[in-house]
């Protein structure tokens, strides 16, 4: 099946038109960016702390904004997670005030290396567990069966008794632990224990097992999924890492293409690439996905994906610039443009296939970097022709083979 | 059949037969990232400059001491800034020594006061009537690292404490910071406390084995001599893990001779035949409990118990008050550890946390099965596509997908390397970007085709032509992963990595294997008429 037939689609003809366009998508997108200051940021880059939550019911954000504020987290950002039924949020709070990484070391009383120093991070966690703790778990005594480890759960499990002073003690600790971890691979599979049952269900949790850890333990409203606190150093190298990685590939890119056909279609495709890269954030920006270290991996991809669409087309015009020797490079590119046409599309449809579907299906935490890569390839094939070919003829007008020897003619008719 | 069609085929079929034996079974041999498995995953920096001011303060009172027993005494000193290190503390200045006075502890300095290593670690100068010792770079730096060590250690005796599976903690070499990763750990709280707690340092007599020395094999045999019930006062250790691998057991007294509080520095020196011993201080009180002690237990093993493990077990030799010797078999690596450690109940260096990610195995399960589903239908979707517009040459690039996700997992775990989520991502990308090779040969298979090539030819043409717009456009791809590789951390090299291993295979399998299926449909007839693409 042919999917185009032989088109003759002049696509340079209205390159001015589409740079237009171009040039007021870009302006939007530095628009929302740079000035009116709409990326959000992550902690990746920004410092601070990210708690990811499960709840036993339900929690308004604004509710929980209001608990965490009473405990000085004041600017906490909640967002909701996951399926609608699982009661997830993410809690985001920036560094804490000083933003320095705390107080230094304390010499403990017996001396030694003492981890004694609380960065700003450490802090707004410690204060937003706490915090929780303090208003969803009143009251309660004992350990929170949804937030303890191995060894505390083996401990309630051995009625608090932990010395061994005889083979049937080493048995029996093997044994708790061994249902510690039962345990917290039934906790693992639910995310939150609600009900008693659920963990009765766990292997090797008998009767007397249960009826111990109901007097020790008690089932919390919340559980921690997962915790991520980033201090300031880091965040600011991981910034700069991210940055110079891009534009160092970036560089590395136009050099290969640079060696690989010449100068001007190097300039054609960078142009193409930086236009993908700041319409990209544009809308990534507009969307309100969080920007953070997979984001920039996305980005990377997208140079990557973008500059491979551009050399197609320019492997194209540099095959028919053999052929054809005096054919001038606007027709050339036409006729190349069309001829790769057909795989233009193809590809950049199964792309879209492959990162659509992990776009919908793909979870949450994926989302925002199939989003890139998503906008990326639309983007990207539409630069891969009317940025990267006009630019080329900019550049081959200013500074080109028929640019150098008119200005030779006016030189030398001037002298 | 041919010969190179064989041959090809048989290379195809041994790669395959590799990779999936590598990969086979999947849960198994893969190695999942943190963010997959579950796991906290720290940095942690060492406050160094701690170690410097308190070794410079030792330093510093030695020198006095030793001036002393040389008989010069009224001299006073006290620590000095250096405004070039940013207020870091690297001098000290001793006033009221004079003329030979201070040869002689310039001299003292020079022969008495080096570093580990063995180099000088004052350069000592002359300013006024006082004499500036400044720290030797060398010095510097050796603190520094053995600060590093030492941290290290701490936290990895702790951690083993606690019990992880495969606890990975190593210093970030030519810095002052530490890694962490520990997978399957979901109580960050617990192990934070664990590492912020400080070092307890216990020196306890051994009662099993009576001699220390290596100590028993197992708890077992322990229990059994005691005809398996420890009597009142006696408790069993665990060592620390040994170089040769393995760990021994003791049975040492409950109550500690004396703690940490009691030792007042240690470090590596020469013994009395050159050999490398451990050389330490007590304060008075301790000398005098440790006295005791040791005079009536000579010949007995004396367990060093730091963190609730055993670090070594050395014989008493002789009744030790406030001076002493460890010394056994130990090679300097060693002795150079066990005063680390020894120090490590008495010098400072605080932690400081840079950045902590824990993530609970739940996320990561939902997130593996959610990105796999993506990728399963992306997968199909993209088959489907090519199926329809390629029609019977669409089955090359259906067979090509499927070997590229074959090898690039055999790979994955042939390699060793780590498969995380924006790995996940990278590997449904490959899916939708794999076909692009096989686009790329079609499309010109088809226009030599039109051009009124023969089939054969066409085809020849068509991969030829092809070959340097493939090439070009992964090897920039490539360089795209190769930065992420270079500029990223844990999950976005694994990425990289994905992303490069797919490439790889994508081009090979598009090349190679495409055609040698192309070769294998012409070799069944004499003349192709049509070519169903």
């Amino acid at each position: 099946m042919q999917l185009f037939g032989d088109t003759h689609i002049d696509f340079m003809k209205y390159r001015k038109f589409w740079i237009v366009v171009s040039f007021v998508l870009l302006a939007v997108g530095i628009f929302s960016v740079f000035v009116h200051g709409k990326l959000n940021i992550g902690i990746d880059f920004a410092g601070g702390t990210q708690l990811t939550l499960k709840f036993k019911e339900a929690v308004e954000p604004a509710e929980l904004r209001g608990v965490l504020a009473g405990a000085g987290v004041a600017d906490a950002q909640i967002q909701r997670f996951g399926e609608v039924g699982e009661h997830e949020a993410i809690v985001k709070a920036p560094l804490a005030e000083d933003g320095a990484e705390g107080a230094a070391a304390e010499t403990g009383a017996e001396g030694g290396p003492d981890a004694g120093a609380e960065g700003g991070a450490d802090r707004s966690r410690r204060a937003i567990v706490e915090a929780l703790d303090a208003r969803y778990n009143q009251g309660r005594t004992g350990i929170d069966l949804n937030r303890a480890g191995a060894s505390e759960i083996a401990t309630a499990l051995l009625g608090g008794i932990r010395e061994v002073r005889s083979e049937a003690d080493l048995a029996r600790q093997a044994d708790a632990l061994a249902v510690a971890e039962a345990i917290l691979d039934a906790r693992r599979e639910v995310g939150l224990f609600t009900d008693w049952d659920e963990v009765a269900a766990a292997p090797g949790v008998d009767a007397e097992a249960l009826s111990r850890l109901q007097s020790a333990a008690y089932l919390g409203e919340f559980a921690l999924l997962g915790v991520e606190s980033v201090g300031p150093q880091i965040g600011e190298e991981l910034r700069t890492k991210g940055i110079l990685a891009v534009i160092l590939s970036m560089i590395g890119m136009m050099v290969y293409i640079w060696l690989r056909f010449e100068l001007r279609f190097g300039i054609g495709a960078l142009m193409a690439t930086i236009h993908d890269v700041l319409v990209c954030l544009g809308f990534y920006a507009l969307a309100g996905f969080e920007f953070n270290l997979t984001t920039i991996a996305a980005f990377l991809t997208l140079v990557g994906y973008s500059v491979n669409d551009t050399v197609v087309i320019f492997d194209r015009v540099r095959e028919n610039m053999r052929r054809t020797r005096r054919m001038p490079l606007v027709d050339l590119m036409n006729l190349s443009l069309n001829q790769t046409l057909s795989r233009t599309i193809l590809t950049s449809g199964t792309t879209l296939l492959a990162v659509g579907s992990l776009l919908l299906i793909g979870g949450d935490v994926l989302r925002g970097f199939a989003f890139v890569i998503t906008v990326g390839v639309i983007v990207g094939t539409y630069s891969s022709i009317y940025i990267a070919g006009p630019f080329t003829l900019l550049w081959e007008q200013l500074f080109g083979g028929e640019a150098r020897a008119r200005r030779q003619e006016r030189s030398t008719r001037a002298a | 059949m041919n010969r190179s069609l064989l041959y090809r085929g048989l290379l195809v079929l041994a790669l395959v037969v590799l990779a999936a034996f590598a990969a086979w079974p999947l849960d198994e041999k893969i190695n999942l990232g943190l963010d997959l498995r579950g796991g906290m995953h720290l940095v942690l920096r060492v406050e160094t400059e701690d170690a410097v001011r308190s070794e410079l303060t030792k330093d510093m009172d030695r020198l006095i001491r030793l001036a002393e027993e040389e008989e010069i005494t009224g001299l006073s000193a006290r620590p000095e800034t250096v405004e070039e290190g940013g207020g870091a503390v690297r001098r000290f200045v001793v006033t009221g020594a004079t003329g030979e006075r201070a040869e002689t502890l310039v001299d003292l300095a020079r022969d008495q006061l080096r570093t580990s290593q063995g180099d000088e670690a004052w350069d000592a100068s002359r300013r006024g009537d006082q004499l500036v010792f400044e720290m030797a770079d060398a010095h510097v730096r050796d603190i520094e690292r053995l600060a590093v060590r030492q941290a290290r250690d701490t936290i990895s005796n702790r951690i083993d404490a606690y019990g992880v599976a495969e606890p990975d903690i190593r210093p970030i070499s030519g810095t002052d910071r530490i890694v962490v990763q520990l997978p399957g750990v979901d109580d960050p709280e617990r192990v934070r406390d664990l590492i912020k707690r400080t070092a307890f340092l216990e020196f306890r007599l051994t009662e099993y084995p009576r001699a220390g020395g290596g100590g028993a094999p197992s708890r077992e045999e322990i229990l059994a001599n005691y005809g398996g019930r420890l009597p009142e006062g006696v408790e069993v250790l665990q060592s620390t893990e040994r170089d040769e691998g393995g760990t021994g057991w003791y049975a040492v007294q409950s109550r500690p001779v004396i703690t940490g509080r009691d030792l007042k520095s240690a470090r590596p020196g020469p013994g009395q035949f050159n050999e490398p011993v451990v050389l330490f201080t007590l304060t008075p009180e301790g000398g005098r409990m440790f006295g005791e002690a040791t005079g009536a237990n000579v010949g007995r093993g004396l367990a060093i118990v730091l963190d609730g493990r055993v670090v070594s077990a050395p014989v008493l030799e002789s009744r030790i008050t406030d001076e002493g010797q460890i010394r056994g078999t130990f090679t300097p690596q060693e002795v150079e550890d066990l005063s680390m450690v020894l120090r490590s109940g008495a010098l400072p260096a605080g932690i400081t946390y840079l950045e902590e990610r824990t993530v609970g195995p739940s996320l990561g399960r939902d997130s593996i099965r959610q990105g796999l589903r993506a990728g399963g239908i992306g997968m199909a979707l993209v088959i489907v596509c090519m199926l329809v517009v390629y029609r019977r040459a669409g089955i090359n690039a259906l067979v090509v997908l499927v070997l590229d996700m074959v090898m690039l997992f055999g790979a994955l775990a042939y390699f060793g390397a780590t498969l995380t989520l924006p790995g996940i991502a990278g590997i449904v990308l490959t899916i939708g970007m794999a076909v692009d090779a096989n686009v790329l040969i079609f499309e010109r298979i088809k226009e030599e085709l039109k051009a009124g090539r023969t089939v054969r030819s066409a085809i020849d043409a068509g991969f030829g032509k092809a070959l340097s717009s493939i090439l070009d456009g992964n090897i920039t791809t490539l360089i795209a992963a190769l930065f992420l590789f270079q500029f990223g951390t844990g999950p976005i090299r694994g990425f990289a990595v994905t992303l490069s291993i797919g490439i790889l295979a994508s081009v090979f399998n598009a090349v190679i294997v495409s055609r040698w299926m192309f070769d294998l449909r012409l070799a069944r007839r004499e003349r192709v008429e049509r070519l169903s693409i």
